[in-house]
């Protein structure tokens, strides 16, 4: 079932992207696996969305996705992905190397996986400049020791000859920064930006998104599992699970509004800074479903204390709140915000067989 | 809330660990002392590189100490010959981040249960059989299903319940717990925070609780550590380390941290620049080449940590609080 949104557009004055019924799904060993199954949404210019769920849900295969950079054999991408105009389901390598860098550009966690280990930050940097843009070979290092400025890299002009192992964890993602802004890019995926890096350098790289996306007027796809990163860092935030978005609105409202049991297990069995120590935390029992053996019913029906028959059965398609482009996709939605949810706190006796690896 | 009482279980004095780096020498842990109350948890948090984990081995005698000295019950560890030391280490486990890679991924997991049992020779045929399935039903997992099954079938959040299991068997006073709920989903890591605690009134544990995380670690803590490069900053109770830092470090670690609300009013304040290294550690306070406050004393004479009341210590010249009315 095709998670449709025609009601609601929240950016009528155009939006830069438009993603309708995504689907991506691996063909493996043991069978089909839709880690992307359905996903629809529109991103408008400047805004910051938040993508948030559980190891598992989608979120990057999602992003990938939407960057245009799923391999080619194994994988079915099915659905349209328009980004300012442009179709990235099913365009040519040709069309890509088009859009990256200028339309859109990705960051990812680890920066040593897509930084050469054997080539100077400089020159990495500089590369895309001279190929894309056409510079020549001085200002290409002119607008590197610029961009090396830009994302607060200190001394940028001997910075500019280290290599990537010579440099913290921290201010390699500065580096991968600079080279995703290098062109100028409408739209910049990052892709769990900062986790694994420590709570202070996590500030630091978060502030300079801030800042370079009002400076560069960028959208932004935030992809995250930490709450606390979404809640301050966003305008509105999609939560997956199962590679499906369960809840959607403005970041706001669903904190304080949830409507999707999922989403507020999730919330509430997060451990808070201002919460009393010893405060005793929320579990959901069990663990996500496998994809490979994903049912017609709601995907966190074996999870959810307010699952009815009808939960197993039917897929809940998204649902409008009717407030501020809220959607949700629950057959037995909160009430609202006082409403009570008995998520089953015991941890022991709900492990059944599917949470076994097998 | 706290279990704890006034008898030290682990008492650490100025205890140091350098590594040789070929002509180099790592300061990774700087001379730190504290004790551990029985039945308490004290948490240690810090950011990564200060040295937690260097600590919680050197206390189980992984990497060698090279300097101070470590109380288990009133017996001094680094003193001991061979045997002694391997004995008092019975009192002590520790579990570690990366719970797959810590366990066989070949062997069955009732046999992983065991291995203490077999290693010391305590138990064996039925009572063995009995002391492991006990063991597994108290962390959740069903011996009768899953006991025969090997490691590798189970996902991360199931074999850190493994490695608790195996670090019971042994009846241990002190259970050391590096950052054993980091790789987790937080759905996931909820059901081990809770687990931990209710293993730790039944069995009654003292726990040194290791991670970077501070909700975390003020959710489970009855204490706090903060470490910086190799030192201690600052230790307290929980609440009152988290509502009224005393040092300067721990007041910009609590800002940086991230609260999953957005209405609520959060710090701005950014701690610049990253630690240095500790090849080369500063002068004094470690800290001051990042703190606003550092002045010509901080940078000739090590802050010493001293008690500002309440059971609340701090190594600052300048502390943001004096003493607690
Ligand atoms: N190349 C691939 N082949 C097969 N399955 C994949 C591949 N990449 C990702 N997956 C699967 O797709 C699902 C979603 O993964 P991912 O998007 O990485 O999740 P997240 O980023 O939310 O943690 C997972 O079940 C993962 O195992
Ligand atoms: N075996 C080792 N040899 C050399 N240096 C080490 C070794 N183990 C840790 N270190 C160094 O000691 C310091 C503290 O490391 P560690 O205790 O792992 O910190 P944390 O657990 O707080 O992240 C780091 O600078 C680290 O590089
Ligand atoms: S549809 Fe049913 S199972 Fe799914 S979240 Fe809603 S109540 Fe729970
Ligand atoms: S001793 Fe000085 S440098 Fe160190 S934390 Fe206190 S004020 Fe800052
Ligand atoms: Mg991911
Ligand atoms: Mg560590």
């Amino acid at each position: 079932m095709s998670q449709e949104i025609n009601s609601t557009n929240q950016n009528p004055a155009g939006d830069l992207l438009v993603v309708e019924n995504l689907t991506t799904t691996f063909q493996t060993a043991r069978g089909a696996l839709p880690a992307v199954g359905g996903v629809s949404f529109r991103l408008g210019a400047n805004e910051i969305l938040g993508v948030v769920g559980e190891s598992g849900s989608g979120k990057t295969v999602l992003s990938r996705t939407i960057m245009g950079l799923q391999p080619r054999t194994n994988v079915e991408v099915g659905g349209s992905v328009l980004l300012d105009g442009h179709q990235i389901v099913g365009a040519t390598d040709e069309d890509l190397r088009d859009i990256w860098g200028t339309k859109v550009a990705m960051i990812f966690q680890d920066p040593m996986t897509s930084l050469n280990p054997v080539t100077k930050i400089g020159k990495q940097i500089g590369e895309s400049l001279q190929v894309r843009l056409g510079m020549n070979k001085a200002e290409a290092k002119a607008r590197v020791i610029e961009l090396l400025t830009l994302v607060g890299i200190p001394s940028p002009e001997e910075r500019y000859d280290a290599y990537p192992t010579q440099l913290s964890g921290g201010m390699r993602q500065r580096v991968m920064i600079a080279i995703a802004l290098a062109c100028n890019p409408t739209l910049l995926l990052a892709d769990e930006p900062t986790t694994g890096l420590d709570v202070t350098i996590q500030a630091q790289i978060l502030n300079l998104l801030d800042e370079l996306q009002l400076k560069m007027k960028m959208s932004v796809i935030l992809v995250t599992h930490d709450l606390g990163v979404v809640a301050t860092r966003t305008d509105r935030i999609i939560v997956m699970y199962a590679g499906r978005i369960v809840e959607m609105g403005t970041t706001k409202e669903v904190f304080r509004n949830h409507k999707m049991p999922y989403t507020r297990a999730l919330l509430e069995s997060t451990p808070r800074v201002s919460n009393p120590s010893h405060t005793r935390l929320q579990t959901i029992p069990g663990r996500p479903p496998n994809l490979l053996k994903l049912t017609e019913g709601c995907a966190f029906a074996p999870r959810c204390s307010r699952a009815t028959e009808k939960c197993s059965q039917e897929r809940p398609t998204l649902e409008p709140t009717g407030v501020d482009g809220h959607y949700f996709a629950c057959w037995n939605p909160l009430e609202d915000q006082a409403a009570p949810v008995s998520i089953q706190t015991g941890t022991i006796k709900e492990i059944g067989e599917d949470n076994v690896r097998g | 809330m706290s279990e704890a009482n006034n008898k030290v279980v682990l008492s650490v004095k100025d205890l140091e660990v350098t590594f040789r780096k070929g002509r180099q020498r790592v300061s990774a842990v700087a001379g730190i002392s504290f004790d551990l109350y029985e039945g308490e948890t004290l948490g240690l948090v810090g950011e990564s590189g200060c040295g937690k984990s260097t600590t919680g081995r050197a206390l189980m005698q992984i990497v060698p100490s090279t300097g101070g000295q470590i109380f288990v019950d009133g017996d001094e560890l680094t003193s001991l010959n061979k045997d002694e030391a391997r004995n008092l280490r019975r009192k002590m486990q520790m579990i570690f981040q990366d719970p797959i890679s810590s366990l066989n991924p070949r062997r069955r997991v009732k046999d992983i249960v065991a291995e203490p049992l077999d290693c010391w020779k305590l138990a064996k045929g039925a009572e063995r059989d009995s002391i492991v399935s006990d063991l597994l039903n108290k962390v959740g997992i069903d011996p009768a299903v899953y006991g025969n099954r090997y490691a590798r079938q189970f996902s991360g959040g199931q074999c850190q319940r493994i490695s608790i299991a195996r670090s019971l068997a042994m009846r241990p006073r002190l259970l050391i717990c590096d950052e054993v709920v980091s790789a987790l989903d937080v759905s996931i890591q909820a059901q081990i925070l809770n687990l931990l605690e209710d293993l730790k009134k039944e069995y009654g544990l003292t726990m040194l609780f290791i991670a970077h995380d501070l909700a975390v670690v003020k959710n489970i803590s009855d204490r706090v550590a903060v470490m910086y490069l190799g030192k201690l900053c600052e230790i307290g109770p929980s609440d009152t380390l988290y509502a009224k830092p005393a040092h300067p470090y721990t007041e910009f670690l609590l800002g940086a941290a991230l609260e999953a609300d957005p209405e609520l009013e959060q710090s701005s304040a950014t701690l610049g620049g990253e630690p240095p290294s500790p090849l080369n550690p500063p002068s004094g306070c470690r800290f001051r080449t990042r703190c606003p406050f550092a002045t010509e004393k901080c940078a000739a004479e090590e802050p010493q940590l001293r008690d500002i009341g309440e059971g609340h210590q701090v190594a600052c010249h300048f502390p943001l609080v004096g003493a607690h009315q």
